[in-house]
């Protein structure tokens, strides 16, 4: 099998581009005109992150964003992503596919260490995704990722050869992910408690110490020599060391970055955007989250969203645009697909999303829901017209709550009663792993496309052990599945694109989710920052390319 | 200031055993409330919704196959029935062990220690600084005039019921973002201490300044003062030495309570100024459903009421000889 020929698929060709490419990255740079002038080494950089504190360092374990947003800072994927969407080398160099797509093998750089000098091989790469299947590694989000991959071998020392189960169109995008990163093996063997502490691998900078409830101390990694084949140069960073902290509460987050206590801040909320933006001092870098945009869903598992007519009357019903302006402040973009403007796959339609009421009234009318009770809801059968819509405080913001409660209020033009509840996180995983509801907004940010084949597949209606399920639509449509399975096997990616955009047309005009924008992830910087990006993976911060100005 | 040793002995013995009764059924009183507090914590936080298994795998939502949780589940003897776990856990309390964390896989008392100490100072802090502008606030408000008092009514009501969170975020928009004087997050110095121990001082403040107020104003119609009055004390001297003693009592006696009130509202000043201690470690551990941690901070702030309720009923009835005869009649 392994005698077959193996087209190269990327590598020195995508070398070549990336130096094209940064262009394209500048677009995402936080600092706009100063590009000409010479980075200043040295100083300390210190980020406060709204994010929950991580419980684990470890993005191995468990697998969330909040792990993902520093892990970037100290660990390193195998390969990365550019800004138009296409897989570049990280600490792989090469790679290739065998002709039944089931083998993959990745060349790695030469002369990468960890930063407890354990030599980067094929066999850490082995040892890594055998932690990641490994159950006592507690993995979710990393174990989802490497779902097709069986096993790895170390062909030689620089060869690490993958075997699938199936053929996997989105190994490369799902190894991409920070959830897989690859750790030192003797970093590993310390177990889970060391490890969570401080996990080494071979990025430009160490975790150094951590104080919980505090802040985590990054240093440089002097010896560094792996970037990513978008960054802007080699060799070890020039920050010396990054401050991370944690700041809950966004007014004194904001607060605190205009007071220069510190020079990059997430999690940046709609008013503090439009307040920095009319500064001289702040500069704002919107970096929307790849993957799935944020949507409503529609649960067409059960009534009354069960008919297509009453869905298609919710979304004519309601009025989403002037929300998304009134409360975001220009921040966020309306979107009308089910994907992040960032995939290059994603299909929009905005025509199917145009707010009618004479035509909900009409739809309603002619789904039987005919009469109206004393409070202008509808009824049909004696029973009301009624949604039942959880909201998670933890994942959503107070405008994008603001937004559900116009989303609310002009659905009852309509006749259409919507109950939100705000609940915590576990809470609300809770009412959704119960089935009791009918609208819910659920964030997922994956890498690439397939994300759909987790939300729209009717395989993604089966809960998890722990209840979870992704598709929350409930859409159980066996030609979308046939779609959505072909175009996670297909190798061909003009191929690919075409099935991609076949099973949106299909979840779109099934009138199964409410797309509202992308999953907004704003960060804001002192001007001091110079040349701070966010990675075009899961668009986490990195302060590799990162100088301070002046002072 | 008579000794009369030899004949006071069996005076002096009952006293003792009185002192001792006690101090015996305070303590207890005090096992029955920590016992009380375990349980209620260890089946509240089991009746909202969520799995602790997933605050084991990086919080809810977890996607972990069953093997996994199931792995998770026997680690941490989740798999057992509920009443099981309550009596191992209860068992461990019992031992002094008070678990590890579900989350950061780390010894919860180890966890307490390190963040107790922020808490204690931020509370101690507030709960001085009431003190002070408490006293302040009766002083002026009952001595002068009559528009001091409407007013001074007025600002004690008010700041009573202002909430943490308003208070703090109104405190960084003038002190931190308008005037740049202080800093809005814990800086780890004296200066950022200053807003979250304001935000907790102020509705405080307003509260003790309530209560000394109505018994200084009692007590300045009290014989005794009439009688001091009439030595000639000038009034300065009267309130000073003579009525404030008396109209700090019921405040001492309100401090045990007070100081058990701040740590609860550190949960609340603590996200938001960013201060590591109890109140951050309890509100991600009650996300998370990370039942020891909870357990842990619930028990420990209980320890803490009650100790300082103990405290302040001993240091009263040292200060009023009434509190002890009274229980002779018994």
């Amino acid at each position: 099998m392994h005698s077959n020929p193996r087209p190269r698929v990327r590598g020195l060709a995508s070398v070549a581009a990336a130096a094209g490419i940064s262009l394209l990255v500048a677009g995402c740079q936080a600092t706009p005109g100063e590009t000409s002038s010479t980075p200043v080494a040295g100083g300390t950089l210190t980020y406060a992150s709204g994010d929950a504190e991580p419980t684990c360092l470890e993005p191995h374990v468990g697998g969330n964003y909040p792990q993902a947003l520093i892990a970037g800072q100290f660990l390193e994927s195998l390969v990365s992503r550019d800004a138009d969407g296409t897989i570049i080398p990280w600490l792989a160099t090469e790679w290739s596919v065998s002709e039944d797509n089931l083998s993959w093998d990745f060349t790695l750089k030469d002369d990468v260490t960890f930063t407890d000098g354990t030599p980067l091989n094929a066999e850490a790469v082995k040892v890594n995704v055998e932690h990641l299947k490994d159950p006592a590694t507690e993995s979710s989000t990393g174990y989802l990722a490497l779902g097709k991959v069986e096993s790895v071998e170390a062909v030689s020392e620089t060869v690490a050869r993958f075997t699938l189960s199936a053929p996997d169109s989105a190994l490369l995008e799902s190894l991409s992910q920070p959830w897989v990163a690859i750790q030192s093996p003797a970093g590993i063997a310390r177990g889970m408690e060391e490890n969570c502490q401080a996990p080494i691998g071979t990025g430009p900078f160490i975790v150094d110490e951590w104080v919980k409830q505090d802040h985590i101390s990054l240093v440089r990694n002097d010896d560094y020599t792996s970037p990513p084949a978008d960054a802007k140069h080699d060799g070890k960073a020039y920050l010396e060391a990054i401050e991370w902290r944690f700041l809950p509460d966004s007014a004194s987050r904001y607060a605190a970055l205009q007071g220069g206590q510190v020079d990059v801040i997430d999690n940046a909320q709609p008013d503090t955007i439009a307040s920095a933006e009319k500064t001289e001092t702040l500069t704002h870098l919107d970096a929307p989250r790849p993957g799935a945009s944020n949507r409503i869903e529609l649960n067409s598992g059960t009534a009354p969203f069960n008919d297509v007519a009453v869905r298609e009357a919710f979304i004519r019903a309601v009025d989403v645009n002037d929300g998304i302006e009134s409360l975001y402040f220009g921040s966020a973009e309306r979107s009308y697909s089910p994907l992040s403007s960032v995939e290059a796959t994603g299909y929009s339609d905005e025509s199917l999303f145009d707010t009618d009421v004479d035509a909900a009234n009409a739809l309603l009318d002619s789904a039987g829901w005919t009469e109206r009770d004393a409070d202008g809801y509808r009824v049909k059968d004696g029973a009301r017209l009624s949604l039942d819509f959880p909201v998670s405080t933890n994942q959503s913001i107070p405008a994008e709550q603001s937004l559900f409660e116009q989303i609310q209020a002009t659905a009852k033009d309509a006749g259409f009663e919507v109950n939100i509840s705000l609940l915590d996180l576990s809470s609300w995983y809770g009412v959704l792993a119960e089935n009791n509801y009918d609208l819910v907004s659920a964030p997922y940010t994956k890498v690439g496309p397939d994300v759909l084949r987790i939300l729209y597949h009717s395989d993604g209606i089966t809960p998890a052990p722990s209840g979870y399920f992704a598709n929350l639509s409930q859409v159980n449509n066996p030609e979308l599945d046939g779609l959505l399975t072909a175009a996670s096997e297909i190798s061909d990616a003009d191929a690919r694109a075409d099935l991609y955009e076949q099973a949106q047309q299909i979840i779109l005009e099934g009138f199964h989710i409410l797309p509202l924008y992308d999953q907004q992830n704003h960060f804001l910087l002192g001007t001091q920052v110079k040349d701070a990006r966010a990675l075009p993976t899961v668009s986490t911060p990195t302060f590799y390319d990162t100088w301070l100005s002046g002072n | 200031m008579t000794p009369g040793s030899a004949v006071t002995r069996p005076a002096q013995r009952s006293r003792n055993l009185r002192t001792s009764r006690w101090l015996l059924v305070r303590l207890g009183g005090a096992v029955f409330v920590m016992w009380a507090v375990a349980t209620l914590t260890f089946f509240a936080i089991r009746l909202i919704p969520g799995d602790p298994a997933e605050a084991v795998l990086g919080g809810p939502g977890s996607q972990a196959s069953q093997e996994t949780l199931d792995q998770v589940r026997a680690d941490y003897g989740l798999d057992l029935p509920l009443g099981v776990q309550y009596l191992n856990a209860l068992g461990r309390l019992l031992s002094g062990d008070l678990g590890t964390s579900y989350a950061l896989k780390v010894p919860v008392a180890e966890l307490l220690l390190a963040q107790i100490g922020g808490t204690l100072v931020l509370a101690l802090a507030a709960l001085a600084l009431a003190w002070l502008l408490a006293l302040l606030l009766s002083l002026w408000s009952t001595g002068g005039g009559r528009i001091a008092a409407a007013l001074g009514q007025g600002i004690e009501l008010t700041s009573a019921a202002l909430p943490h969170f308003w208070l703090a975020t109104v405190l960084i928009a003038v002190f931190s973002s308008a005037l740049g004087w202080l800093p809005p997050v814990s800086t780890g110095g004296a200066a950022g201490l200053v807003l979250p121990t304001l935000t907790l001082a102020i509705p405080l403040a307003g509260f003790l300044a309530q209560v000394m107020r109505e018994t200084l104003l009692d007590t300045l119609d009290a014989p005794f003062i009439i009688s001091a009055r009439a030595r000639g004390e000038s009034e300065r001297g009267i309130r000073l030495r003579h009525a404030l003693r008396h109209a700090s009592l019921p405040a001492i006696s309100l401090s045990g309570w007070a100081l058990g009130y701040l740590i609860s509202g550190a949960v609340v000043v603590e996200t938001i100024f960013a201060r590591p201690g109890l109140g951050r470690t309890l509100l991600q551990a009650v996300t998370l459903r990370d039942v020891p941690i909870v357990t842990g901070v619930v028990l420990l702030v209980a320890l803490v009421y009650i100790l300082m309720t103990i405290i302040t009923d001993a240091a009263s009835r040292l200060a009023d000889p009434r509190l002890r005869s009274a229980e002779t009649g018994r």
